[in-house]
């Protein structure tokens, strides 16, 4: 009964842990964040000039280095472009949730940031990009004829999978090095303003919180601690066994027993003071505990001073 | 020679000008008297010396005067000054799960675990947070203030620190001061309360002896903790990580070394910087305010809703105990974390009642149970806040 209980709450435990996981996640660090194909009055390159660009968006909370990386184009199958990300730019590395702009204007002599093909609005145009082993990051295709002039096809947020075509409302608008959707406030913070002005939302939840994590901690513990109350009482059980048929047989033959209660004594103080804390436990080092007893009591071999009366 | 002496006057005049005297203002010395006073319930009532003592001395180091506008970097609010940059343990909130990692190492959980239900004590008694969070909310701080405030109640200075650290920067020097000091005063807010609350019959119930744990067993508990607490809130792996990880070096048996540095060496280290710096980051022109008495006023309440809860949620498990596993509820409060504090006075309030009934082990249950709790709670409140 105390195994298929145990067995119950570890196939629940394991059930809980194995639906949690997602594999649909993006785990890339870097996305591509922003495309913009037609730019007639948008965001200007180093050299004065107007060109298409691409934003790759650094989703981690730590500073990623792009160096290595490859961006690849393609518009039919087996036309793909690749362009790899110089390595020895310190500017490659991009800090955490931070955007980077690669302009495409097949001019790859002009910098790290000048790619080695341009984007054609009329075709359908893929994108992706791979890390230093050419594992896929992320990728998007982007259907043909869909951006105007000055229009961007981004994610709706930062790092958010959904994507959509911004620039044509003051809401949706295109945003180069900058986040694609601008928080004025914590959406958390307001949401608790507005729905739990008193804190009795976040009492409940967080109250349930607590008590179920330390739950699942009392009922894990509460198993175990059976198993091994048990296991200690078997033990306990077996090691008297023996003693218990000696007794029987030094009674029954008249004899002498196999071993005597002083071997018995001094069994138990050798255990004792090996569990006692004598030596600790680390291997190949020796290590003798000072244990204090009345024995080595400096006080105890000391004559009192003498006291004039 | 007239003009030698008029230089050496306005030499003078402009070190005056320096001079601690010419920069004081009425919140200084209030604060360097608060400083005295936590200085003085150190040494001479012993209140929590460990913490007051670096605490108050902090006090007084923050708040001699100076002219701020001489750009000295004295101050711990300037950028780069020693003890701003002693602060950074703080603002980056590293000094408290360093902490942790010295009480993982110098606690024992074998009460917990041979009686495993007291977690759910311990777990009872973070209904101070949340009170003291719903309080917060009623004062009209933000719901990260009111959680930066309410984590008071947890009675755990490195969680509260680590908390408003990331939720309410601006309030840690009043949260961190009005944490230490209700622990410190854990003595005199939690027995007037267990009191109150129990029958003289229940005061003196004993309570069944607690089994031996094995060592597989103390082993096995921060690993287990660890998976199950941080799967669960992964927001408290700071604290919880590290509080597993000094029991884990404690308990293998193996570490001897590194578990002996970790609770003596490193937690000496570390409250000594921490109670400083945070003493002294009770900056008079920064701490002096509105906020912070209520702040104070909170703290109080939640240390008397944490108790409460903590009491009656004894009082409550004991219904559905059968009578040989009920549970004293003198040992109610000690789901307080307080540790060992709140623990000590489960005890000493019992042993009024019944100089032979020892509770002292069975509070310790709750009272590491309370860690747990206060750090999952923080784990908690930075999920859905932050």
């Amino acid at each position: 009964m105390k195994k298929l209980s145990l067995g119950i709450f570890l196939s629940a435990l394991l059930m809980v842990g194995l639906s949690s996981c997602n594999p649909k996640r993006i785990d890339s660090k870097l996305l591509l964040n922003e495309v913009l194909m037609v730019n007639e009055n948008n965001y200007m390159n180093d050299y004065g000039i107007r060109s298409p660009w691409i934003e790759i968006f650094n989703k981690s909370y730590n500073v990623t280095d792009m160096a290595g990386c490859y961006l690849r184009m393609s518009n039919n199958p087996g036309d793909t472009v690749t362009y790899t990300i110089p390595k020895g730019d310190v500017t490659t590395k991009v800090a955490q949730r931070q955007q980077a702009i690669f302009f495409a204007d097949g001019e790859p002599n002009r910098g790290t940031y000048h790619l080695n093909f341009t984007l054609d609005p009329e075709k359908t145009t893929w994108l992706g990009l791979f890390d230093t082993r050419m594992k896929l990051l992320d990728q998007v295709t982007i259907p043909a004829n869909t951006l105007g002039a000055d229009h961007s096809y981004a994610r709706v947020d930062d790092g958010k999978p959904e994507w959509e075509v911004k620039g044509n409302s003051s809401k949706k608008y295109v945003s180069p090095k900058a986040n694609n959707m601008i928080k004025e406030s914590n959406p958390k913070m307001e949401k608790f303003a507005e729905q739990d002005k008193s804190g009795v939302g976040m009492t409940v939840s967080a109250v349930s919180v607590v008590f179920t994590a330390l739950l699942l901690l009392y009922l894990s513990f509460r198993f175990i601690g059976k198993y091994f109350s048990g296991r200690d009482e078997k033990k306990a059980a077996a090691a008297a066994q023996p003693v218990a048929t000696v007794k029987a047989e030094e009674k029954k033959e008249n004899k002498s027993a196999a071993a005597s209660d002083e071997v018995y004594a001094a069994i138990a103080m050798a255990l004792y003071e090996m569990q006692g804390g004598m030596h600790d436990v680390e291997s190949g080092v020796l290590t003798l505990v000072d244990q204090q007893s009345a024995w080595s009591a400096k006080s105890g071999f000391m004559r009192a001073k003498p006291e004039r009366k | 020679m007239g003009e030698f002496f008029s230089f050496i006057g306005n030499n003078l005049a402009d070190f005056w000008g320096y001079t601690g005297f010419a920069n004081a203002t009425l919140g200084h010395f209030i604060m360097i008297l608060v400083g005295c006073v936590f200085i003085y319930l150190a040494v001479r009532h012993e209140f929590e010396p460990m913490l007051l003592i670096p605490i108050g001395f902090g006090m007084l180091v923050g708040n001699i005067p100076f002219n701020m506008d001489a750009g000295l970097q004295l101050g711990i609010y300037e950028q780069n000054s020693v003890l701003n940059t002693l602060y950074q343990g703080v603002t980056s909130g590293w000094y408290p799960p360093l902490i942790f990692l010295g009480i993982g190492a110098m606690t024992d959980f074998s009460a917990l675990i041979s009686n495993p239900k007291l977690m759910l004590v311990g777990a009872a008694a973070q209904f101070g947070i949340f009170g003291a969070y719903m309080l917060a909310l009623l004062f009209g701080f933000t719901p990260m203030e009111a959680g930066a405030i309410g984590i008071i109640g947890g009675a755990d200075g490195p969680t509260a620190i680590f908390l408003s650290s990331k939720l309410a920067p601006n309030l840690m020097g009043a949260i961190a001061v009005s944490a230490y000091s209700y622990m410190a005063l854990v003595p005199v807010i939690q027995p007037p309360i267990m009191r109150l609350l129990t029958t003289k019959k229940e005061r003196v119930m004993r309570m069944k002896p607690p089994r031996p744990v094995s060592h597989t067993e103390k082993v096995m508990f921060p690993i287990i903790g660890l998976l199950l607490t941080c799967f669960f809130v992964p927001s408290g792996l700071p604290l919880l990580g590290m509080l597993f990880f000094g029991n884990l070096l404690k308990e293998s048996g193996v570490t001897r070394r590194l578990a002996e540095t970790a609770r003596n060496q490193l937690i000496d280290v570390i409250t000594m910087l921490l109670g400083l710096t945070v003493g002294a980051s009770t900056q008079a022109s920064e701490f002096l305010t509105m906020n912070s008495v209520f702040i104070f006023m909170l703290g109080a309440l939640s240390f008397v809703i944490a108790t409460t809860s903590g009491i009656l949620f004894v009082k409550l498990f004991n219904l559905v105990l059968p009578k040989e596993k009920k549970l004293n509820p003198l040992i109610g409060n000690a789901g307080v974390s307080a540790v060992p504090d709140s623990a000590r006075i489960s005890q000493v309030v019992g042993l009024e009642y019944d100089p032979t009934n020892y509770l002292l082990m069975h509070a310790m249950g709750p009272n590491v149970a309370g860690v747990i709790g206060s750090a999952v709670a923080a784990g908690i409140l930075l999920g859905f806040l932050l």
